[in-house]
């Protein structure tokens, strides 16, 4: 659980890894808002890019995907949900459930859809440093009135930071219940509480650790801005993803 | 609120930032759909943070699921996904926390306040995200009850309990 997830940062130099983060949020904001209205072409031929630069940037399809096991379940749930709601043509009924042609239709691409956005989102945090993620929203809520942007960075790059973290922590303990025979236990409440009660002891005393090393350091939030390093192809991916763009919402 | 406080209060903040990201991952098999536990942690922020922090929490949360990040239920990101349909839910998320907390605090911070002030919490997450999910979705009211709401509750009556256990263990350990 803990050795990939989709919040890895894996380090390489392809192009994604050199693009400016604060274009890649936009590329990452305006297809996913394209998405909405996409054909089934447009994400197909989507599909297909994405799968171009998963092999750019040296990730590989197949693992990622076995170790998302768990969110391709949750995609199949919605499928189904769509599936068994929406009326139309039946396919077939029995046990008072009916499924329909319509469904069958909507519910498959919704959740292509979903793992399409889910694709993008493993490409961007694969390719992108937690201190770039950090560096751009600082840039991005600069204008926001009231937002303490350099706190909400900080925030945010301790956020990344933390994730792989407790992810190592969740399965040591999830091990060392197993190791105890927890998972026999069959009250539920007892079952959660026996896990997430040593994981949260576990991550505050983390996170008492690093306060104390931050402490120590004399940390404030009047730190030196952070500076980007574009790498000068960003002209032609901004005008690249407002083509994409304009693809998925026509076709 | 002293420097070092709002330090302890940034870090802790953040730690939950995570955890309520990641919570889509931590499955506890019962029965035989597992729960996972991204909306209980929202909750124990609320009560732990306060609903200041506990708020700054969970915007951060959403600030880094709309920038990319896929940290949505699913694996999902993007500002797209507030428009589809569960994105009542994802805002739903601020005004439950922030009303958690502020009950949970003014009850005076006890086991049984904590419940209370998650049920109405719960409620106010449903209260946004199944007319939200009706819009999107074109469904009848009966059926966005049906499908965003009704499945959910044993589970979610089950996370209550045990985020209240959990959280008084947790807050002399924490020491805010």
């Amino acid at each position: 659980m803990a050795e990939i997830t989709p919040f890895t940062y894996r380090p390489g130099d392809s192009i994604l890894h050199l693009l400016d983060t604060r274009l890649k949020f936009f590329i990452i904001s305006l297809v996913n808002i394209s998405m909405l209205p996409a054909g089934f072409i447009s994400t197909g031929f989507y599909f297909f890019m994405l799968l171009f630069f998963f092999k750019k940037t040296g990730l590989r399809f197949f693992s990622m995907l076995s170790n998302m096991k768990f969110f391709l379940i949750l995609l199949v749930f919605v499928f189904l949900a769509r599936a068994f709601t929406i009326t139309g043509d039946t396919v077939f009924s029995s046990f008072g459930v009916t499924v329909s042609n319509q469904g069958l239709a909507e519910g498959g691409m919704v959740a292509f859809k979903f793992f399409l956005i889910m694709l993008t989102g493993i490409i961007f945090s694969a390719t992108t440093k937690p201190s770039s993620v950090k560096t751009a929203v600082q840039w991005f809520l600069k204008p926001v009135p009231f937002v303490p942007e350099k706190r909400v960075a900080v925030m945010i790059s301790l956020a990344l930071c933390f994730m792989p973290v407790i992810l190592r922590q969740a399965k040591e303990v999830s091990d060392a219940q197993k190791a105890r025979c927890a998972h026999l236990q069959k009250n539920p409440i007892r079952k959660t509480i026996g896990i997430v009660l040593p994981l949260l002891k576990k991550t505050f005393l983390s996170a008492d650790n690093l306060i104390l090393a931050m402490e120590s350091r004399c940390y404030s939030d009047d730190r030196t801005d952070p500076e980007f390093n574009p790498s000068g192809k960003e002209r032609g991916f901004f005008f690249g993803s407002i083509a994409v763009s304009i693809c998925l919402i026509l076709f | 609120m002293t420097s070092s406080t709002e330090l302890k209060m940034t870090v802790y903040s953040s730690l939950f930032v995570a955890l309520i990201a990641i919570g889509a991952f931590i499955s506890i098999p019962i029965g035989p759909v597992p729960i996972v536990l991204q909306n209980m942690f929202v909750l124990l922020a609320s009560i732990i943070l306060g609903p200041l922090w506990g708020l700054a929490s969970v915007a951060v949360y959403l600030v880094i699921g709309l920038a990319g990040l896929p940290v949505f239920a699913g694996g999902t990101s993007g500002i797209g996904k507030l428009f589809g349909p569960t994105g009542g839910y994802l805002l739903g998320y601020l005004p439950c926390v922030f009303i958690t907390a502020s009950i949970s605090k003014g009850l005076g911070k006890k086991m049984s306040s904590d419940i209370i002030a998650m049920l109405i919490g719960s409620l106010i997450v449903y209260a946004a995200g199944v007319p939200w999910l009706k819009v999107v979705t074109s469904m009848t009211f009966q059926k966005a009850l049906a499908v965003g709401m009704v499945p959910f509750l044993i589970g979610d009556a089950l996370k209550i309990l045990a985020a209240a256990f959990i959280a008084k263990t947790l807050r002399p350990v924490v020491k805010l």
